[in-house]
């Protein structure tokens, strides 16, 4: 019993004595708990309708009449009387524009109304055996928030119409996925994020290679030679970046050879895997510019790899609401972080068969952070260990 | 500046003024000044936390320095990129990269250096052959033995051809065969670089270096050649006996030989006695202590070490 409280009298003061490596450890958990209420809660999700009413109008008993407008003005008016539902409906003049509004995510559903809406919501008030009024839902199938929207359009929609009739369920939906997300497999749906999860994982490798040196005291006789920082840094983040290359390649193969299939350019995917591969080593400089040695970069190599994993999209479907819009390109609390720009183009480009064009956006945001990160890690590796004390 | 007499028409290479390294409130080094001539070998002698390796980390650049001067053929260190070519560090530990060969490492390091493509295989192959590390070339520095470690250590300090060579305890853990190996190398290389090292072992420093200065907490004690360091301790030999018990002052004075000049210290049993002629005393001697009831046990004859100087300046031996 005397040697079992030695242990604990042993291993308490050696914990207390690494209180760094002891704080980070404790501070893991809640640290992702508000991460995940900043990203979540705090930016309380949205859902945003488009309706576009093709509706001719038609003749009722008691005149003309354009159903089509009128539920577009309840549903306008529906989002407006009910605040507390985080919802907002707004209509729209043109198909194109719509569509484009859905790619870039300022929307996340689209109800479309037929040109025969009105003759249809008519026949089926008088005509007990007329079918149900037939609406086209439109988005990413594979989205979160075009389901949850899905919902709310297939309720407003059926309490209109049903009260308009008087029938139940008097609707028949229909859906149009955008690009191929209605026929994608479950498999298909994952490849995307776990190629940017493999990308991410180069951030340990890559820290371990910077890191390396410093623990081996191998950089004694580098700033002996006064080699620039610079210098030992980008060439050693040459071989990390071709090493990501490598993985990205086999892992798209893995792929592939295990049935995946996606729409939009090889090579486009490959660029954006390639330079998310190059930021997450330049975010590696700022961890090896943090740690000394290779168990410091295993605990807090965590940090990132926890935020990178989960609240980029990469390991599953997470999106914050955009803060604010930036030329028409949504920016969230996540958009500080490479992967989830890689994530949207991947997307865009796997699943919504967008050109590279439309991922443009998304290139420069990963571009604008991997400077921002090398920057900060160049100053930072160099001030921690390369400089004279 | 500390400059003993015969050394005055030689050339300054290094010189060392006022150097001062503080860590907070502790003062690592001191203000101590010294120079070093060009092509000498200059020990710094003194125990562990003296303040040896802070003073030649602060010589390569590789640490700042919180006052004084430092002084290399006339630049100060750090005002120059180019005194990075003069200066070649064997720190005290193995540094070298494991996954690399001998040649690759020496390779390496030369192009960090900026050598000449076609320079850097030659100078690698004949530093590896010079320090027996020939036939090593193509190995893994992780499959080196202890010795050989060191002595690529020593290599990857050399491959540019540095004119000041600073060797931080380039004995540490050496066995005899390598000792003798890097001693007789560096006596070499002192032809035409000047060479500084550091140590705690007085043998080393007694055998390697051509002038010597003893440092203890963060400063210059002394500075001369070994033998006039030894000398300033009293002539004549040092004759140590193990007893079997501390003899008492009384009894220490009846130890004594009447018309002889002896200096006698006790310290932990053992009896230090100082003297000219003392092979013939010693049967005298142990007869003495023997009719006092101490048995001997054991008896060692030597001369003066550069140890005795240290303790006579500090009244300490260097592993304390």
């Amino acid at each position: 019993m005397k040697r079992f409280w030695r242990i604990v009298s042993k291993s308490l003061r050696e914990q207390i004595r690494n209180y760094w490596i002891m704080i980070l450890g404790v501070s893991m958990a809640p640290f992702f708990v508000a991460i995940y209420f900043l990203i979540i809660e705090a930016s309380k999700p949205h859902y945003d309708i488009l309706i576009l009413n093709k509706d001719k109008g038609a003749v009722d008993f008691f005149g003309p009449v354009n159903y089509g407008r009128i539920l577009c003005d309840s549903a306008v008016h529906f989002s407006m009387d009910t605040m507390s539902i985080p919802l907002s409906i707004k209509t729209a003049n043109d198909h194109q524009q719509a569509l484009d509004q859905l790619r870039s995510k300022q929307s996340d559903a689209l109800i479309i109304l037929p040109e025969n809406f009105s003759q249809e919501l008519i026949k089926l008030r008088y005509d007990l055996n007329a079918p149900p009024v037939k609406i086209e839902l439109v988005g990413d199938l594979t989205d979160m928030y075009y389901m949850v929207s899905a919902i709310w359009a297939g309720e407003i929609m059926n309490a209109f119409i049903c009260e308009s009739s008087g029938r139940p369920y008097p609707i028949e939906v229909t859906e149009t996925s955008l690009g191929i997300s209605g026929t994608m497999s479950d498999f298909d749906m994952v490849v995307p994020g776990l190629l940017i999860l493999s990308v991410i994982m180069l951030m340990f490798s890559a820290t371990i290679a910077f890191v390396a040196e410093v623990e081996n005291k191998t950089i004694i006789r580098l700033k002996l030679s006064k080699l620039k920082t610079i210098e030992f840094l980008s060439g050693v983040s040459v071989i990390q970046i071709l090493l990501g290359v490598v993985s990205i390649l086999l892992t798209l193969a893995t792929a592939i050879l295990l049935g995946f299939h996606f729409a939009g350019s090889i090579w486009t995917v490959l660029l954006v895997a390639i330079l998310t591969s190059i930021s997450i080593i330049a975010f590696s400089l700022i961890l090896g510019a943090a740690t000394k040695t290779v168990n410091e970069i295993l605990v807090l190599g965590n940090f990132p790899l926890f935020l990178f994993m989960f609240f980029t999209g990469a390991a599953f479907p997470i999106e914050g609401k955009p803060m604010f819009f930036l030329m028409g390109y949504p920016v969230s609390i996540q958009g500080f972080m490479s992967p989830t720009h890689a994530i949207s183009a991947l997307k865009k480009v796997m699943i919504l068969n967008m050109e590279f064009r439309d991922i443009l956006p998304e290139i420069f945001a990963i571009l604008i952070l991997t400077v921002i990160y090398f920057a900060i890690g160049l100053f930072a590796f160099g001030k921690r260990h390369m400089q004279l004390k | 500046m500390h400059l003993n007499k015969g050394h005055e028409n030689k050339e300054v290479y290094i010189h060392v003024s006022n150097l001062v390294k503080k860590f907070g409130n502790f003062n690592a080094v001191d203000r101590i000044s010294f120079s070093v001539f060009k092509g000498e070998i200059f020990g710094l002698l003194g125990p562990n936390g003296a303040g040896k390796t802070t003073t030649i980390r602060m010589l390569c650049g590789l640490l700042s320095k919180t006052d004084g001067d430092i002084k290399i053929n006339g630049s100060s260190v750090r005002s120059e990129k180019a005194l990075t070519n003069l200066i070649g560090l064997c720190p005290q530990e193995n540094i070298h990269w494991d996954k690399l060969t001998c040649i690759e490492q020496l390779q390496f390091m030369g192009s960090m250096y900026n050598l000449k493509e076609d320079n850097l295989s030659d100078r690698s192959n004949e530093l590896l052959q010079l320090l027996g590390l020939a036939d090593k070339k193509n190995v893994l520095a992780s499959k080196l033995s202890g010795g050989m470690k060191r002595r690529l250590n020593l290599a990857l300090a050399l491959v540019h051809d540095p004119s000041v060579v600073v060797l931080d305890e380039p004995e540490a853990g050496l066995d005899p065969q390598s000792r003798v190996l890097i001693r007789n190398f560096i006596k070499s290389l002192a032809v035409d670089k000047t060479i500084i090292l550091t140590t705690h072992n007085m043998d080393e420093a007694d055998r390697m270096a051509d002038r010597v200065a003893i440092m203890d907490h963060g400063k210059i004690l002394l500075i001369d050649t070994p033998e006039n360091l030894k000398k300033s301790v009293g002539e004549g030999d040092i004759l140590e006996l193990r007893l079997s018990r501390q003899p008492t002052e009384k009894e220490i004075s009846t130890i004594q030989i009447p018309g002889k000049s002896m200096k006698i210290k006790t310290d932990n049993n053992i009896l230090f006695i100082r003297s000219a002629g003392l092979t013939d005393l010693i049967p005298v001697l142990t007869e003495k202590i023997s009719a006092l009831g101490i048995e001997t046990e054991s008896i060692t004859l030597r001369g003066n070490t550069l140890e005795d100087v240290f303790i006579q300046l500090t009244g300490k031996n260097l592993r304390q």
